[in-house]
């Protein structure tokens, strides 16, 4: 299969995500608070948990210091529902803690109000 | 999640209560301190857990709302089914967990009475492949013995919970419970508590609370072993649960060697304590650690037996195992013992044909 309509634009508002199928492959579609789509395959990399159950939120970062949270990248991470690892959408799925691991990820593009995954 | 379906016995399965469903199982008082004063077990952990659904897996939430662990019907179909469950040991939650709570006795007695016919009536009897635990205020021995004789010969009750919380069971005053536990061939099985890691107290964070739980699990098999529990009672066995498992050949290494020098204190061990922990203790595999498989084999020759490790998912709490992805991808026969047969040999009233 070379692309395929997974869903429609308006299924999703910025912040959410949702899962749906690209030929067999259980994807996740993504989409972040800038309007952009991206698309991974629905299953963590650890144990297979579905990632559409977790959530998208943002990430406590690397600037933080001891004591001192520091907060942001909001939309951008998917945390998995089970142990809550945090993959970063916008680079490319890489795991947070690990960024050696990343989900599969899918291109996809917008025609009118289809996001379509293609290879 | 998987169709590859293994003969599981899964050793802790959290079940979960809901206040009101326990009242028609509760006497009075007690009854009226849940129904009309609100009463709630304390609560302590001041953290928000560090996943997405607080202590549970986000996806094990029932479809109605309710709490994760609540609806058997969901739990088959997410869990016993899906896996292909051959056995699960229910374990319980937190809240309210009368085998969990501090202080008023009274109160503790009465909710494990009507929590273990609760457990009986709406797990052990609706599907053959859940067996139970015997829930008991056992701070409160005697009552904590009635309970055991009340319940304790039910068919699928297969072991006596006490919580690794702020007593360490092996001090002699406890040791009835044990001829108890004897008496009716039930096991011991011992879950941790909240917060019996960090001296009583909560670490600054959960992760090292989290990281730590394994030391608490240490503390009380010490306790059992040095206090002569296991040679006083050679019928009895004790699960020691969701744990993980790596500080095993550790803490053997570490016995063994103060029993040689120290064995004068304690005259009543008749064997070294990995003896007593290769026949006597085993240890559900929850939250495991991610080895390889060669890591894996090294702590099992360690350890000097395969017999120790009973897999455990914990479902559906956030650091559930997957019995497909969690471990290494082991030989048939090792497999079959760390998901199946250790666990059937340990529980004598598991069935093991």
């Amino acid at each position: 299969m070379r692309e395929q309509v997974v869903c429609k634009t308006t299924d999703l508002k910025p912040g959410d995500m949702k899962s749906s199928y690209f030929g067999k492959q259980n994807v996740l579609i993504c989409r972040t608070l800038d309007g952009e789509f991206y698309a991974f395959l629905n299953q963590c990399t650890h144990q297979g948990a579905p990632l559409d159950k977790g959530m998208i939120c943002g990430a406590t970062t690397h600037t933080s210091t001891p004591g001192d949270y520091h907060y942001c990248r909001k939309g951008e991470i998917i945390r998995c529902p089970w142990h809550g690892r945090e993959f970063d959408i916008k680079d490319d799925g890489r795991m947070l803690a690990n960024p050696t691991k990343k989900l599969p990820s899918f291109k996809v593009r917008t025609e009118h109000d289809d996001v379509i995954i293609y290879k | 999640m998987s169709n590859s379906k293994i003969p599981l016995v899964d050793t802790d399965i959290h079940e979960r209560v809901q206040y009101q469903e326990i009242l028609e199982y509760l006497d009075e008082p007690f009854k009226h301190y849940i129904q009309n004063c609100h009463w709630m077990q304390e609560k302590h952990m001041p953290y928000t857990q560090p996943s997405v659904a607080g202590v549970d897996r986000a996806d094990a939430v029932v479809p109605d709302g309710s709490p994760a662990g609540s609806d058997l019907a969901f739990m088959q179909e997410q869990l016993l089914d899906d896996i292909g469950h051959e056995f699960g040991i229910l374990t319980s939650a937190l809240d309210p967990s009368p085998s969990s709570m501090h202080g008023w006795h009274e109160m503790a007695t009465a909710l494990a009475t009507a929590y273990n016919d609760w457990q009986i009536e709406n797990w052990l009897e609706k599907d053959e492949r859940l067996y139970g635990s015997v829930h008991i205020a056992a701070q409160d021995r005697d009552g904590a013995i009635k309970e055991i004789e009340r319940v304790g010969s039910h068919p699928k009750m297969v072991q006596i919970l006490l919580p690794i919380d702020d007593i360490m069971w092996g001090d002699p005053y406890y040791h009835p419970i044990f001829e108890a536990a004897e008496k009716h061939h039930l096991m011991i099985g011992m879950h941790h508590n909240e917060p019996p890691v960090y001296y009583g107290k909560w670490p600054r964070y959960f992760i090292e609370w989290h990281t730590l739980i394994s030391t608490a699990h240490m503390k009380q098999v010490t306790n059992l072993i040095f206090n002569g529990v296991f040679d006083k009672f050679p019928n009895l066995g004790l699960m020691m649960i969701e744990g993980g498992y790596t500080w095993i050949p550790h803490l053997m290494w570490k016995m063994d060697q103060q029993y040689r020098d120290l064995r004068h204190e304690v005259p009543w061990l008749k064997r070294k304590p990995s003896d007593i922990f290769k026949n006597q203790i085993r240890v559900t595999t929850q939250p495991a650690e991610e080895l390889t498989k060669k890591e894996f084999m090294s702590l099992i020759d360690q350890m000097g037996t395969d017999e120790i490790l009973c897999f455990s998912t914990d479902y559906p709490h956030w650091d559930y195992d997957s019995p497909t992805r969690a471990l290494p991808n082991l030989d048939p026969e090792l497999k079959n013992k760390i998901y199946s047969e250790n666990a059937k040999a340990f529980y004598p009233k598991l069935p093991n044909e």
